[in-house]
C-alpha cells in the first residue's frame, strides 16, 4: 500500500484538544493495514519502533554486550471526529516477539480490534491471549476473504475460546462502510459496557 | 481536556519524566518564538520544531521525519522540557490498571463523543 510518509504533512485543525487511539491487531496478513487504510482520513503512515530484547541486566553483570534489537513496523491512520477530538488507529503486530512493546503501545488505548482470518484461526490464539492478559477491551472482527467458510457465532466463540462479553463482528477490511461499521459497533460496545458498569 | 501542560519536573538528569508520559497519540506543536536559551539543539530537534508549526501526533512526527518512535519521544521530551513545544494532555486513559476504582475507568462521555463522531462520518 502506498505510504504518504514523504508527502506534505496533513495537520490537525488547531481546534483539536486531544486524541484517543484504538489498536488494530492480529497475525501477519490478516488485514490490519487494509482496515486502517479504509478508516483513515489521511493516507496511512508507517513508523517504526525498535526494541532491545534479552536480559540486559544479566548481560551487564557478566560483562557481555549482546543486545538484540527487533524492529516493529506500525501502520497508522487518523480520523478527526469533531473539531476538538481526533482518533488514531494503530496497526499493531500480534506476534509474541512484540509483547515487550505492547504495554507502551496500548497505554491509554480505548481498546483493540482483533482481526481474525478464520482460514487460519490458530494464528490468532497468541494475540487474543495477550489482549486478555493485558486487560485491553477488545472485539474480534472476522475479516472475510473470498474462500472464507461461514461459521456460526457459537462455533467461532468456542474455537477462539472467547468470553461471552467479547463481540464477534464481521467485515471486508477493504470496504470503508464495513470497516466503519466494525469500529462503530466496537465503540458502541465499549460505551454500553461503561454505562452498565457505572450502575450500582 | 484542558490547556497544554508542562512536564511536572525538569530533572536535568538522566531520568526525564516528560518522555515517559508521551504516547504515540500525544499531540505536539512548536511554541512560536520560544527562547531555548543556551540549550544545544541538534539537527533532529530543529527538524521537529520546523515540522510542528501546527498540531501533529508523536507517531506522525516519527513517520514524517523517518525516525524511530522512541527517538522522537526523547527529542520531543527535550523540547518540552525547554518550553520549545507544547504537548496536549491525553484525552483520557481508559485502559488503566485494575486497582483504579471502576468509576474512574469509565469515561462514558468520551466514548459517546467518539461514537457520535464516527456515526456522523460513516
Ligand atoms: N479478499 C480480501 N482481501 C483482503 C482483505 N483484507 C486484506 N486483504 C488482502 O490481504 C493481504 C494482507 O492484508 P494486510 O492489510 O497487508 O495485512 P496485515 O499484515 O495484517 O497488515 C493484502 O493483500 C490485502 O489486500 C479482505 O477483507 N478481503
Ligand atoms: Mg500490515
Amino acid at each position: 500500500m502506498a505510504s504518504a510518509n514523504s508527502a506534505e504533512p496533513s495537520y490537525l485543525p488547531s481546534t483539536v484538544q486531544g486524541a484517543v487511539k484504538v489498536l488494530v491487531t492480529g497475525p501477519f496478513g490478516v488485514g490490519k493495514t487494509t482496515l486502517v487504510g479504509s478508516l483513515s482520513e489521511i493516507a496511512p503512515l508507517r513508523t517504526e519502533e525498535t526494541m532491545t530484547a534479552a536480559g540486559v541486566g544479566i548481560d551487564d553483570l557478566t560483562g557481555r554486550t549482546g543486545k538484540t534489537t527487533t524492529t516493529v513496523a506500525l501502520d497508522f491512520g487518523r480520523i478527526t471526529l469533531n473539531p476538538q477530538l481526533a482518533l488514531y488507529l494503530f496497526g499493531t503486530p500480534g506476534q509474541q516477539r512484540f509483547w515487550p512493546l505492547w504495554e507502551d503501545l496500548s497505554r491509554g488505548a480505548l481498546g483493540a480490534i482483533a482481526l481474525v482470518d478464520t482460514r487460519r484461526i490458530g494464528e490468532s490464539f497468541d494475540v487474543l491471549g495477550q489482549l486478555e492478559e493485558q486487560g485491553i477491551p477488545f472485539a474480534v472482527a472476522v475479516n472475510v476473504f473470498p474462500d472464507t467458510v461461514h461459521h456460526s457465532e457459537q462455533e467461532l466463540r468456542d474455537a477462539l475460546d472467547l468470553l461471552p462479553d467479547v463481540p464477534i463482528l464481521h467485515c471486508d477490511a477493504r470496504d470503508r462502510q464495513a470497516a466503519y461499521d466494525v469500529l462503530i459497533d466496537f465503540v458502541a460496545h465499549l460505551h454500553a459496557t461503561a454505562v452498565l458498569e457505572l450502575q450500582p | 481536556m484542558s490547556g497544554p501542560v508542562r512536564p511536572y519536573v525538569i530533572t536535568g538528569g538522566r531520568s526525564r519524566p516528560s518522555r515517559n508520559v508521551l504516547a504515540l497519540e500525544s499531540l505536539v506543536s512548536t511554541v512560536p518564538g520560544a527562547d531555548t536559551g543556551e540549550a544545544e539543539l541538534n539537527r533532529e530537534h530543529q527538524r521537529i520544531l520546523a515540522l510542528c508549526g501546527r498540531l501533529l501526533a508523536i507517531a506522525e512526527i516519527a513517520a514524517h521525519l523517518h525516525l524511530p518512535l522512541s527517538v522522537v519521544k526523547v527529542l520531543v521530551g527535550d523540547l518540552w522540557d525547554l518550553g520549545a513545544v507544547q504537548v496536549l494532555p491525553p484525552a483520557t486513559a481508559v485502559h488503566r490498571p485494575p486497582d483504579v476504582p471502576q468509576a474512574e475507568r469509565l469515561p462514558t462521555s468520551l466514548l459517546e463523543e467518539v461514537l457520535v463522531g464516527l456515526r456522523q462520518l460513516r
